[in-house]
């Protein structure tokens, strides 16, 4: 069968918006980082003062980025992070989302735009609002704990990780559950009428009906949540001037942020930017990889 | 989780990338702007980035009394914040660029290595050094060249709570030993009580304390830069506050912090060696225990000479590509030199003036309520006197500063201890110059 032209010049209409905006906003910037995490800038004269020029420089800001142990830890912390929050994320967004499905909830819309508020909130802020519950002398939570005897320092360097993740989990948790929660409704309820004539509870309903019937919203949203705890940044951002335990290379996006704006090197911040987008999609398309296999099997 | 709040955050950085490099191409250094004279009578404008609380009366004032040449102010964020960045974009794009910006003393350098500031001894600025303290025009000047004119600096004290201080039996400590010895009476007295925090994350303030005892960790040596970061003046320093840390004497939360300012407020940090701006932060923050502060010197590390040091420090540069550069100096000289000018600038709280002969008669030269009265500023005018004049700054400042932190914040935690930070940022700091193309000198 052949398509005729006529739709294949509507087809490339309807593309090109979506195109355009894509080639724009996304291949060029892209492009134009790869190119410049490729350049190099030599100095002349006394003190480097006599003028510049920038040169090719191959692969050496990449080498430099991954031979910068504060870098290279960043990329471990940040996996040690996604090793973390994606399974208790998923896990979280799914059990919300279970709840508001199941046959005894009551006032499911107001529980769920509670749940999903956090989101509305930006994560700057959400952050701002989390430190002033971190911070020692001014927390209700450090004080409450305090006077039954127990001392926690909740931005230390043992315990900033996971306070991390819970502004994290805050923040994201309601909002991958709506996601959950659109795809749950669409499951045909004879699916279930069918199962209880069969003999199945709730708990079966959960197992073999409404789990394998998500798993494409599940499968989305740990794609999403893979790709966004490897680009923290904002939180440890925002915590950082109250912690003793974060410093600008914490994650790797904060480290191509200093390079890139406090310390004027935008090829390092460049190189260090492609890697973590390299990073980023390894994993993505790695985890997709793995579920489409098993799928297949 | 994730969508695009947080996919934003590259696609930012890159098209922050884009504007930063935008169309310069391959192009990082210009040669002289064809700059041009205003014709009497021909208006000109001049625009100005700054940050600085006040200036806008400053510029105001100007304006008032100088209807041809016309300043106009933009309030950009703090240096460290963005302003720099700002900055540099607009001098990497060729155009956007103000004619006068806020330069802090430690970021002169970087613009120098950018060919960003407009060398003022061509513009006859040998003619104002009179008119500025000695070290502080040092603080502009690199390599025979002025390169922007100071405006104002920190010079340092001790801030301490005289009420606790004779409830403890303490006397302010004139050395550092003394200072260690009031640290432990406190603890035995108080145990909630700390003489003071070392923020681990702010490695501009130990800086400032290793420039005290003489060490002089950037300067410039002929054709190269010098670096010196781990010498013996630092190291014992370091070492002072790693045994402070060990025997619990300072707690080791953050300056500027809400943690802190809890701990100011409620008499558990009871001194803040710190810059004679620090005043208007304790003032600010723990209102509540106005009257119980004074100022006293910084302790000292030698009998024989007085030392102060210094935290903190602000220029007005020209940026390459300004039309008039004349109009942009003579504008520049008269906000920091103008005693009309520098009392409004005291009064929005920009530090100590760096103008000869500025505290008198200024609104510096007052007693203080919050400090029992007492004219702290005379404190302060000779701790100006006594700074190290030789003190300068690398390109990469801002590197070294976070690298000590980074070092700083592992001591805290446990792995090594202050020496082995100061040790690992001489060797990093050697790295980022020659990383950038430039050749130091070491000891």
């Amino acid at each position: 069968m052949t398509i005729r032209s006529s739709e294949r010049r509507a087809a490339a209409g309807f593309l090109l918006p979506f195109a355009a905006l894509y080639a724009v906003c996304f291949l060029l910037p892209i492009g134009y980082a790869a190119y410049q995490s490729m350049l190099r800038i030599e100095r002349t004269g006394p003190l480097g003062l006599g003028g510049s020029r920038t040169v090719f420089a191959g692969l050496a800001n990449y080498q430099a980025a991954l031979t910068d142990s504060a870098f290279t830890q960043s990329i471990l912390r940040v996996l040690t992070f996604a090793g973390i929050e994606v399974p208790l994320m998923i896990a979280m967004a799914t059990c919300l989302a279970l709840l508001l499905d199941s046959a005894s909830a009551w006032a499911v819309p107001l529980f769920r735009s509670s749940f999903f508020l956090p989101y509305g909130v930006p994560g700057v802020i959400a952050s701002i609002l989390w430190g002033f519950l971190y911070v020692p002398g001014v927390s209700p939570i450090v004080g409450g704990l305090h006077s039954l005897g127990l001392e926690v320092n909740f931005l230390g360097s043992g315990a900033i990780l996971w306070s991390i993740v819970n502004i994290v989990t805050w923040e994201f948790a309601g909002y991958n559950m709506l996601v959950l929660v659109a795809q749950l409704k669409a499951i045909d309820v004879e699916l279930y009428e069918a199962a209880r004539i069969d003999g199945a509870n709730a708990w079966h309903l959960i197992r073999h009906i409404k789990l394998p019937l998500i798993r494409p919203a599940l499968t989305l949203t740990t794609v999403f949540t893979i790709i966004g705890t490897l680009q923290l940044f904002a939180e440890p951002l925002v915590l950082r001037p109250i912690s003793t335990a974060i410093n600008t290379s914490y994650t790797p996006n904060l480290a191509a942020y200093t390079q890139a704006f406090v310390n004027n090197n935008y090829s390092l911040a460049a190189a260090q930017s492609v890697i973590l987008a390299a990073a980023a999609c390894l994993l993505s398309f790695g985890f997709l990889f793995l579920v489409g296999r098993k799928e297949n099997r | 989780m994730k969508r695009w709040r947080h996919r934003r955050g590259p696609v930012t950085l890159l098209a922050g990338l884009i504007l930063a490099l935008g169309l310069t191409g391959c192009t990082g250094s210009k040669g002289a702007d064809p700059t041009s004279t205003p014709q009497p009578g021909e208006k000109i404008e001049l625009t100005f980035w700054s940050w600085v609380p006040g200036v806008d009366k400053a510029v105001d004032l100007w304006n008032s009394q100088n209807p041809d040449v016309q300043v106009k102010l933009e309030n950009i964020p703090a240096g460290a914040s963005g302003g720099y960045a700002k900055m540099h974009a607009a001098l990497q794009a060729g155009s956007g660029a103000p004619d006068l910006a806020q330069v802090e003393y430690q970021n002169i350098p970087e613009f120098l290595l950018e060919n960003g500031l407009v060398d003022l001894s061509k513009y006859g600025a040998a003619d104002d050094q009179s008119k500025f303290i000695d070290w502080q025009w040092q603080q502009v000047s690199y390599g025979g060249s002025v390169y922007a004119i100071p405006q104002a600096s920190g010079p340092m004290g001790l801030f301490y709570r005289e009420d606790l201080f004779k409830k403890f039996g303490i006397e302010p400590p004139t050395t550092w030993d003394e200072f260690r010895t009031a640290a432990e009476t406190i603890r035995q007295k108080d145990p909630k009580a700390y003489i003071c925090t070392f923020p681990p994350g702010n490695s501009a303030w130990f800086t400032a304390l290793a420039w005290q005892n003489g060490a002089k960790w950037f300067g410039v040596d002929g054709d190269n830069w010098t670096v010196n970061i781990d010498s013996p003046e630092t190291e014992q320093v370091a070492q002072f506050w790693d045994s402070m840390i060990k025997d619990g004497l300072v707690k080791t939360e953050p300056d500027f912090s809400n943690e802190w300012y809890k701990d100011l407020q409620d008499g558990h940090i009871l001194t803040w060696p710190t810059a004679q701006w620090g005043d208007a932060i304790v003032s600010g923050n723990a209102p509540k225990t106005s009257g119980k502060w004074r100022a006293a010197p910084m302790p000292q590390w030698s009998d024989s000479t007085f030392a102060s040091a210094n935290w903190g420090g602000s220029s007005t540069a020209l940026l390459t590509g300004t039309k008039y550069p004349e109009a942009a100096k003579k504008f520049a000289v008269w906000l920091n030199s103008d005693p009309a000018s520098i009392n409004l600038l005291i009064q929005g709280g920009y530090g100590w003036p760096a103008a000869t002969d500025a505290l008198q008669g200024s609104a510096l030269d007052k007693s203080y309520d919050f400090f029992g009265g007492q004219k702290i500023n005379d404190v302060f005018a000779e701790a100006d006197a006594a700074i190290d004049k030789d003190w300068g700054w690398i390109p990469t400042t801002a590197a070294t500063y976070q690298h000590l932190n980074d070092g700083f914040q592992k001591a805290i935690s446990g792995q090594g201890t202050f020496v082995d930070a100061v040790k690992a940022a001489q060797e990093q700091t050697v790295a980022d110059l020659e990383a950038k193309g430039l050749t130091v000198q070491q000891p």
